[in-house]
């Protein structure tokens, strides 16, 4: 047979591309819930980290189920426009954090979660997440609020492909650990975001230690949470 | 973003040689002589900058969930995202093809001194990691794809021309004799890309 | 088929420090050993099972369209290690991100097919894709031991160097960052081609 004339080269492709993309329709769809799986467990252990739920020491619990103990320890979810309103009918945990980061770039109606959180001691959190450019890709993160509305319980960040060692030192508990405590006003008083400062923040109410080599990481994380947090101070009870 | 900023930030800041590895392959083979390496260079910046638009048409359009809801609303929910790289890769093997046989039949002078790089450049790691990124980062508009295929495509363009010109004064050069060449290669490549870090803290 | 088969992608005919093929994707994932481990895995087994597939095909591929074929099938692949990633070890697919479609345009892959899988049959393509990558995944390895050992301390996210070296702690020890920049990589990767033909001289470029 004569390999090259046209019509089997055209004939021979498309069986290929049709067989080809068959089978991989099959796979995609078969662990598509797996894989769906994944990134909400891994959104809902961002959630409970950042409110210290599931850690001993700072570290992550390798063994805890983090779905239970979101479903045990998340008592409420809502979602505010750009003013602080609440807005009906949309489900806070299936919010795209990217498209709402474009809209507070380009302009557009707001959609922002905020999470209400239950923690062992009784006191009830406020989750609220942020999202943003580092400095390859994408950066996000979920920063608990005492019902004070100033201080910091806790925080968790991630990175879509930060520089591991560097930029990507921002998903070590290290670094996030650091805001265990900080709070969201500067020494006079007045709302702040957390400074992410270069070469020891000391005991500087709202600052914690840049990562050394990723200047351009820590001003974006700090960029980031000031940008959310803007947003958001308009719930925190003040 | 601005068009400025992507084009300067993808020829220097993000470089695809020096911060990615990507294209390495080629790259490698073809710095020994400047005048080769130009050639490959541009076959890049021209491949680079046609089928990133391209790509980004078809990711848009065609794969991204929900995309096909242009056709028609009940496509809204289809997601072909996990046939992405198999288009893309599809995408820049047939415009290759394309082009060298178009080349070919019209300018043989052409086809003489790009045409032996163009079969080489459907594996450049380059070009598809271009659409990839592309992917990735969501830019906003097919202008936007143009001018970081574009501005990627110069990029590798100064890295390989750069590599080649110092690789021609090396051949003079009394180097340790199981370094020569490739080692030594690798070694200058590390450098070039330390260099080239210093570009990351523009504020762009 | 004999021991060459085996023997010589590892080594005389390693396809990092010999052929140069597959540098492209793969550095940027040697930061730490465990993506090295997972990226030398997937490259092994795309290679293996692309260049048995390419080769059961070998007598009906058009030759005008042949490249074409050979990345469909390639991605293929690809795509499949893609997907049981995502949803078998999220972990490490969210670490590699990219990297693991840039596998399609390793050249290793089409270099093996180009070369070995076109012309032979089906066993000895497979044993032979399958080994170009283990030799490459070894290369991986060994540059990821280093700069994970020095940039970080670590091995496989185990603390290897005992905190009490730490200047931190008092000790008189740091982490090395410059290891974990790229460029790093490359200059790792020149000192382990430089090494390997310091002892077999027969590949010293002239």
């Amino acid at each position: 047979m004569n390999t090259n004339s046209n019509i089997y080269t055209i004939i021979y492709t498309t069986i290929l591309v049709v067989i080809v993309a068959a089978i991989l329709a099959i796979v995609a769809t078969a662990l598509k819930p797996r894989q769906r799986a994944n990134v909400e467990l891994e959104q809902m252990k961002s959630i409970m980290l950042s409110a210290n739920i599931g850690e001993t020491n700072g570290q992550p619990d390798k063994k805890a189920d983090y779905k239970k103990l979101y479903q045990q320890h998340i008592v409420n979810t809502y979602v505010i426009d750009g003013n602080g309103n609440k807005v009906d009918g949309v489900d806070a945990f299936s919010v795209d954090l990217k498209s709402q980061y474009e809209a507070i770039k380009n302009g557009g109606n707001l959609t922002l979660p905020v999470y209400e959180c239950k923690a062992d001691d009784g006191s009830t959190l406020t989750i609220l997440p942020c999202y943003g450019a580092g400095l390859w890709g994408a950066i996000w993160g979920y920063i608990s609020v005492e019902p004070d509305g100033e201080t910091i319980r806790g925080a968790l960040f991630s990175h879509a492909s930060e520089t591991p060692g560097l930029g990507g030192e921002i998903a070590e508990p290290w670094f996030y650990n650091q805001f265990d405590g900080k709070k969201l006003e500067d020494a006079s008083g007045a709302f702040s975001s957390v400074k992410i400062v270069k070469g020891g923040a000391g005991s500087n109410q709202n600052g914690v230690d840049a990562i050394s080599g990723a200047t351009i990481t820590s001003r974006s994380l700090q960029n980031t949470i000031e940008q959310w947090m803007n947003y958001y101070k308009q719930i925190l009870g003040e | 973003m601005d068009y400025i900023n992507i084009f300067i930030k993808s020829i220097f800041v993000e470089n695809m040689v020096f911060s990615f590895f990507l294209g390495m392959c080629s790259y490698l083979a073809v710095s020994k002589n400047v005048k080769t390496a130009t050639g490959l260079g541009l076959a890049v910046i021209f491949v680079l900058g046609i089928t990133l638009p391209l790509n980004y048409v078809l990711y848009e359009y065609v794969l991204k969930a929900g995309a096909l809801s242009w056709l028609s609303p009940n496509l809204a929910n289809v997601d072909l995202s996990f046939l992405s790289y198999i288009v893309y890769i599809a995408m820049i093997a047939t415009f290759v093809q394309i082009v060298e046989m178009f080349v070919e039949k019209f300018s043989p002078g052409l086809y003489s001194s790009l045409g032996i790089f163009l079969p080489l450049i459907a594996v450049n790691c380059a070009i598809l990691g271009g659409s990839l990124f592309m992917q990735e980062r969501g830019y906003s508009n097919v202008g936007e794809a143009f001018t970081f295929g574009l501005g990627s495509g110069i990029g590798w363009f100064l890295a390989i021309v750069a590599m080649a010109a110092i690789r021609e004064k090396l051949a003079y050069s009394n180097v340790p004799k199981p370094l020569k060449g490739l080692g030594l290669a690798f070694i200058i490549t590390g450098l070039m890309g330390i260099a080239f870090m210093s570009f990351m803290g523009f504020q762009l | 088929m004999d021991k060459e088969t085996y023997l010589k992608p590892l080594f005389k005919g390693n396809p990092i420090t010999v052929l140069v093929l597959g540098i492209c994707s793969s550095l940027a994932v040697t930061v730490q050993l465990k993506g090295a481990l997972v990226m030398a895995l997937s490259v092994t087994l795309v290679t293996a099972f692309s260049s048995l597939f390419i080769s059961l095909l070998r007598n009906t591929i058009p030759n005008r369209v042949r490249i074409i074929v050979q990345l469909v099938v390639v991605a293929m692949f690809v795509i499949l290690i893609d997907q049981a990633l995502k949803a078998f070890s999220y972990d490490t697919s969210k670490m590699l991100s990219v990297y693991i479609g840039l596998i399609i345009t390793n050249c290793i892959i089409m270099g093996r097919i180009e070369a070995f899988a076109l012309g032979n049959k089906p066993w000895p393509s497979f044993v032979d894709g399958a080994f170009n990558g283990l030799g490459y995944g070894m290369i991986l390895v060994i540059v990821a031991f280093f700069r994970e050992l020095f940039g970080s301390g670590t091995l496989l996210g185990f603390q290897v160097i005992p905190e009490s070296w730490y200047i931190e702690n008092g000790g008189w020890y740091a982490n090395n960052g410059l290891m974990i920049l790229p460029p790093m990589a490359l200059i790792l990767l020149g000192c382990v081609v430089w090494v390997h033909r310091a002892i077999d001289k027969e590949l010293q470029e002239q």
